[in-house]
């Protein structure tokens, strides 16, 4: 029962993989119930750029959707921030969804289609100086919970904060953009000492923000789209306390939270639904209660007595267990949603210790892909990856350099040739993944050797233990060849796959240049193809470098892209599955009459 | 008695000292990194740097140790949260408040979950115990005897999910467990919300109990003078009661106390098999995160419990029996 929970844990805890976001499994484990009752084979994200238009409010109506009661999140784990520039994780997220807002966001149609709108902004900014420079204008009306007006400097002090020295879980783009280095915080210590960025203007009669770059981002209105940039107000920010008591801008505030236990969110009277865009707003209230594993979450929505049929399963997902019943049973599988998780799971090759790409290119061939996505629990629990690039990613486009989708259970007779090209038959393999956290990786591991062993591999398994693994496995100097690995970009651009996993210059012990790929033409794409300015061309060329990346030098083993399925209670509509964040998307749940 | 107490809390301090140290070094003897909590996905370097000085794990180890415990007895002070007073267990690296208000938060639960299922089992474990011993060799001794065997071999976390299932799920008849209310709020919600925990903990409990007073009984039945008490023509329920069963009480009281010691410490798999939110399921977190802070309070709350409890049986003991003299 706690398979889900541990699972999670690797999600939350250990960050560093951040990876991990993507991670609160509920598949795995199981095994066995390969090919059957695939929840849906479409994909749910395909994102674009909206208009002016798309950015006013409110947001559409739901039909038949009516104001009143209370929705119930059952998750196994707290939200372990609260205050805007800490939040990083896809759980934590979903509810900061509710009380946080930034200058973007991202507008999602009943098909799960999405669009970027300007969300406290009145569109998606107006870039100049070929993405050095954006200008973004706040819309009328914009208030916190306790009735003042929400401002350019709030807004500018939501970025500013990010410099602080104890929001150091957020992210940092938009602050290496700003000052021009990665180690922004000597550069800058934050806005507590009533200093301000130079690189922010802010008109406070015009209510337009500028923020100059040192260097082009010419898709910062998609990083200004999370969390970690939402706006907090200069007059009420207490520091390292704001993330247990934070002001909000959205349509709910925090009316109590005990810590691990449950957190209620209740409506705030002056939020306005003409500001935006993005939210619907029917429950009365919100309630979370934490500490059910994904099992007994499932349990409880299945039998839904009393308030659960008021309950949605948050964050953690149906777990394989639990997936056949599910599925099979008409009335509950009319009571799920499912998904795509927006990351890929993959395996890193150390590309500083197999040196020959024909190795590498012999190791993609030889995986076994549907044996190891038997063992999460067959179709249901995902689709193959082909690419590096995600279905959800800007441009996507179905790509498969290995033939991985007509053959997913390996091509042994190709690998073992290109090793004998290569004069590299029988090399030695050390394949390592975490232990302790999900025991779908036991076996897969055993699927693994067997199949390298087929391709004419020498394969030694060195499991790490979970709690430690992304430290030894991001070590520059570590011992391993192939490592068990997943991503989860932070907008749906290509940018955000490629920068962090395959460009030179980020290597370092903590990277997640975990393949350790420095390779000229690959660092000079990157660089190019992220100032690009037209999304389209972008999304087009980063389809490209993908391509090329993986013909020519094959640094990673592509394997699934995860599917998760949630159940809710009967008296629940609107559900929807979130294509950035994979869990329900709160704000659009209504309770039905 | 009063000499016997100050030496042997003065031994339980010395121990509880000793056990934060052991807590203290074997944390950092696994290969993980607490900073890792705080360093967000891109983790540099220097922001690593900068979230072990904002832990206070940057230090040397001693040092560290030294501030721990200098918190404890004199206060300490944060720079990003001000004072905390003492005792002082630090603050989580996780949820960033003080150790020892989280755990006031949960012992509540904790202690509502080992003292409700305590009351439960004794009544009938013992019962059931008395009953077999007078019964010894009957039908319904052997029906005893061979419930206790089945319910001391079961698991919490099978009995506990089957009775979920059935008992709430499906006939409803129980509450789904639920520590939400505290038996101040609203005593009707607490009770019916740990009702079902109280149970399922009391059936793997029961079992022993029912076997350790039938033996005691049987045996003390048997003693001499039970069999002179008899002899005087006392009536039966006399001898029982006042002979027998105070002589069979003694192995009892020491078992219901560790019992009772490690209950309190947390019962982590049936927290964890209910979703309650006591000392054990804070525990688990504490590992799963490594929350420095958060672990040595709860080690330390969970020793203490022991320790305390060893202290009450002692001295329960030499009232019950008076043979015993404590030295």
């Amino acid at each position: 029962m706690s398979l889900s929970r541990r699972n999670f844990v690797i999600a939350t805890s250990v960050a560093a993989g951040g990876s991990m976001v993507l991670s609160a499994c509920s598949s795995g484990g199981g095994g066995g119930n390969s090919g059957k009752h695939a929840g849906t084979d479409k994909y749910t994200g395909s994102v674009t750029v909206g208009t002016k238009e798309d950015s006013t409010g409110p947001a559409p109506e739901i039909e038949g959707a009516k104001k009143g009661g209370n929705i119930i999140g059952i998750g196994p784990s707290d939200f372990s921030h609260l205050d805007p520039q800490r939040i990083y994780y896809a759980w934590n997220s979903t509810v900061a969804n509710l009380y946080i807002r930034a200058l973007t966001g991202y507008k999602i149609a009943s098909d799960g289609s999405m669009k970027l709108v300007g969300d406290l902004a009145t569109d998606t900014g107006t870039m100049a100086d070929e993405g050095k420079t954006w200008t973004f204008t706040l819309k009328d009306g914009l208030k916190w919970d306790d009735g003042s007006e929400l401002t350019v400097e709030d807004v500018r002090h939501g970025i500013e904060r990010a410099f602080a020295t104890f929001t150091t879980e957020g992210a940092m783009y938009v602050q290496s953009a700003l000052v021009g280095s990665s180690d922004f915080r000597s550069k800058y210590k934050g806005p507590f000492s009533n200093k301000h960025l130079d690189s922010i203007v802010t008109d406070k009669a015009k209510k337009t923000i500028t923020l100059k770059l040192k260097v082009a981002r010419p898709d910062l209105n998609f990083t200004l789209a999370m969390h970690s940039y939402g706006a907090v107000p200069v007059g009420h920010d207490t520091k390292e306390k704001y993330d247990k008591d934070p002001v909000s801008a959205g349509p709910y505030k925090i009316a109590q939270h005990a810590i691990d236990k449950s957190m209620k969110l209740v409506r705030n009277p002056h939020w306005d639904p003409k500001t935006d865009a993005i939210r619907n707003a029917y429950p009365d209230s919100f309630t979370f209660q934490f500490g059910t594993e994904g099992l007994a979450a499932a349990d409880r929505l299945i039998a839904q007595s009393g308030d659960d049929q008021y309950a949605v399963m948050a964050y953690s997902g149906v777990p394989a267990e639990r997936l056949q019943k599910v599925l099979t049973d008409p009335e509950l599988k009319k009571r799920t949603i499912n998904g795509l998780l927006s990351g890929l799971y993959y395996y890193a090759i150390n590309c500083k210790r197999i040196t020959d790409p024909k190795v590498r290119q012999a190791l993609n061939y030889a995986w076994p892909l549907e044996q190891i996505r038997r063992i999460y629990g067959g179709q249901s629990a995902g689709d193959y990856a082909t690419s590096i690039i995600s279905p959800d990613i800007l441009g996507y486009d179905h790509q498969d350099v290995y033939g991985k989708a007509k053959k997913p259970q390996g091509d042994p007779e190709k690998a073992k040739a290109l090793l004998k090209e290569a004069g590299k038959v029988g090399q030695k393999i050390v394949y390592t993944y975490p232990k302790g956290g999900n025991d779908a990786y036991e076996k897969t591991k055993v699927v693994i050797v067997n199949a390298l062993k087929a391709a004419g591999f020498d394969p030694v398994v060195k499991a790490v233990d979970q709690g430690s693994y992304y430290d030894q496995v991001q070590q520059i100097d570590n011992n391993f060849d192939v490592m068990w690995f997943g991503w989860s970009p932070d907008w749906p651009t290509g940018y955000t796959v490629m920068q962090p996993l395959f460009d030179g210059a980020t290597i370092a012990n903590g990277s997640n240049n975990v393949s350790q790929l420095n390779v000229s033409w690959v660092n000079d794409a990157i660089k190019k193809n992220a100032v690009i300015t037209d999304p389209k061309a972008a999304g087009a060329a980063w389809e490209e470098l993908d391509k090329k990346i993986m013909t020519e030098l094959a640094p990673i083993i592509p394997e699934t892209f995860q599917r998760r399925f949630y159940l809710y209670g009967s008296k629940v509509g609107g559900a929807l599955f979130d294509p950035l964040f994979s869990g329900f998307i709160m704000y659009k749940l209504h309770v039905k009459a | 008695m009063f000499r016997f107490l100050v030496r042997r809390i003065l031994g339980a301090a010395v121990i509880l000292l000793i056990i934060s140290a052991i807590t203290f070094l074997l944390f950092y003897v696994a290969p993980r990194d607490p900073a890792r909590v705080a360093c967000g996905k891109v983790c540099t370097p220097q922001t690593l740097a900068l979230v072990k000085h904002n832990l206070g794990i940057d230090d040397p180890l001693p040092v560290q140790y030294w501030h721990w415990l200098e918190g404890v007895f004199v206060g300490r002070d944060y720079a990003s949260f001000g004072h905390c007073n003492a005792p002082c267990l630090g603050y989580s690296f996780q949820n960033r408040v003080p150790v020892l208000s989280l755990i006031e938060d949960r012992f509540p639960t904790t202690i509502s979950l080992a003292l409700g299922s305590a009351v439960v089992f004794v009544i009938f474990g013992v019962g059931t115990g008395m009953i077999a011993a007078v019964k010894q060799g009957k039908a319904l001794d052997k029906i005893a005897s061979s419930a206790s065997l089945i319910g001391s071999s079961l698991q919490i976390y099978i009995v506990g999910i089957v009775a979920m299932y059935y008992l709430s799920d499906e006939w409803g008849i129980l509450d789904r467990p639920n520590d939400s209310s505290g038996f101040t709020d609203d005593p009707g919600a607490w009770f019916s919300g740990l009702l079902l925990p109280w149970f399922v903990l009391a059936i793997i409990f029961t079992a022993n109990y029912t076997r350790m007073t039938r033996s005691q009984l049987v045996e003390t039945l048997s003693e001499d003078y039970v069999r002179t008490a008899r002899a005087k023509g006392l009536s039966a329920r006399t001898v029982f009661f006042r002979f027998a069963w105070r002589g069979a009480m003694g192995p009892i009281v020491t078992i219901l106390g560790l019992d009772l010691g490690s209950l309190l410490g947390g019962a982590v798999i049936t927290e964890q098999t209910f979703g309650l939110h006591g000392i054990g399921a804070l525990s688990v977190k504490a590992v799963r995160d490594n929350d420095l802070p958060m672990l040595l309070g709860v080690v330390l709350v969970a020793a203490g419990a022991i320790v305390l409890f060893n202290i009450v049986v002692d001295a329960v003991y030499a009232l019950i029996d008076p043979r015993v003299r404590l030295a």
